[in-house]
């Protein structure tokens, strides 16, 4: 009876383990980045992790429509990443830059979901880690001549929510958008 | 008989009173050295005052130790009066992960966070009241940092859905799974 209860509990560590190791499989490591800071004339870095991600839920109202919004989308996001880096000239980043994020995301699980490039605005990939047919996490690479941005969302995610979010947070423009919106984009 | 004899020992004495100091003499005393048995135990009186004196001090000092606790936990327990903070530079709140940085012309970054739109003010100030000060500090901040990192990736997942909108299929290089 003892030893069932041993192997049993054995099974458990080992599945737990598993979704653990599948959860960090989902984050990606930018640090090879970091020397882009020297060189960007503004830098965005954001680190939250799980327990930061905890605290944050907290700070957020249940009364006002957009924080609960908010509050939904993140309940099950274990870490959000961003590295931007602007530049105030061309070719401050070199292609193994670009590379060491996509070596990542070329391991197994990912699949990239749109990837369009273009001479005037550079690329945008957007990669998607699927556990079966939930999502457990997003990377978006942004690139174009005088910018560099990885977001790394670490967890489901719910795409449709998170896209409609931009806008209704009442956050200011940070100037990171190489391309100002029109009122055409905006509808 | 002559009685100056026995005044100071003068004139012819008595044989009565020879005989009478000859049997007497040997109970005269006779000095000798003092001799104190060796068994015997001398009992002195013992002198406790030092004694008393360094255990009423550390009596004194234990009370004004006890005293002086108690009064400093009674003046921690006492109900502070509320206080209003000062206005809080957004400037000043650290954000522990967050950081908007922007080269010196030495090229060394400086750490410079952003203050955020007077709209989002309201918002900040909603942290749960349970929370300490600083709790409520360091949760403000990670939702600071939460909400830019989110509108950061809406704003380019929309970027990426406006692009597929508006390019050509030529530039949509493929949507297949990599791994």
């Amino acid at each position: 009876m003892k030893s069932l209860f041993q192997i049993k509990m054995v099974l458990l560590l080992i599945v737990a383990t598993g979704f653990v190791a599948r959860a960090q499989d989902s984050r990606i490591q930018m640090g090879s980045l970091d020397h882009l800071a020297a060189k960007a004339s503004q830098t965005v870095d954001v680190n939250i992790d799980g327990r930061l991600m905890a605290i944050a839920a907290k700070a957020l109202s249940d009364h006002d429509a957009d924080e609960k919004q908010v509050k939904k989308l993140v309940a099950g996001i274990k870490g959000i990443y961003v590295k931007s880096f602007e530049f105030d000239s061309d070719g401050q980043y070199s292609a193994a830059d670009i590379e060491s994020i996509r070596t990542q995301l070329r391991a197994p699980g990912w699949s990239r979901l749109v990837n369009v490039t273009s001479k005037k605005e550079g690329v945008i990939e957007v990669y998607l880690l699927l556990n079966g047919e939930q999502i457990g996490g997003l990377a978006v690479l942004s690139t174009d001549d005088k910018e560099l941005t990885v977001v790394n969302i670490v967890g489901p995610v719910d795409l449709e929510k998170l896209a409609k979010l931009e806008g209704q947070l009442g956050i200011p423009e940070l100037g990171i958008e190489a391309k100002p919106k029109t009122k055409n984009d905006e509808q | 008989m002559n009685e100056d004899y026995l005044w100071d020992k003068s004139g012819q004495p008595d044989p009565q009173i020879q005989e009478l100091e000859e049997i007497l003499g040997t109970l005269r005393y006779q000095p000798k050295p003092l001799v104190i048995p060796r068994g015997l135990a001398v009992s002195r009186r013992r002198n406790y005052f030092p004694l008393l004196a360094i255990a009423a001090t550390v009596l004194l000092a234990l009370l004004a130790a006890g005293v002086w606790v108690q009064m400093r936990n009674n003046s921690k327990s006492q109900p502070q009066q509320a206080k209003v903070p000062p206005a809080v530079d957004e400037k000043k709140i650290p954000s522990p992960a967050l950081a908007i940085t922007e080269p010196t012309p030495v090229n060394k970054p400086i750490v410079r966070e952003r203050t955020f739109a007077a709209n989002n003010k309201r918002r900040n100030r909603t942290a749960s009241p349970s929370l300490g000060k600083r709790e409520q500090e360091e949760a403000l901040a990670a939702k600071e940092q939460l909400m830019l990192a989110l509108r950061l990736a809406s704003e380019k997942l929309n970027l990426a859905h406006r692009k597929t909108q508006n390019t050509t299929p030529a530039q949509i290089k493929n949507q297949h799974r990599i791994g």
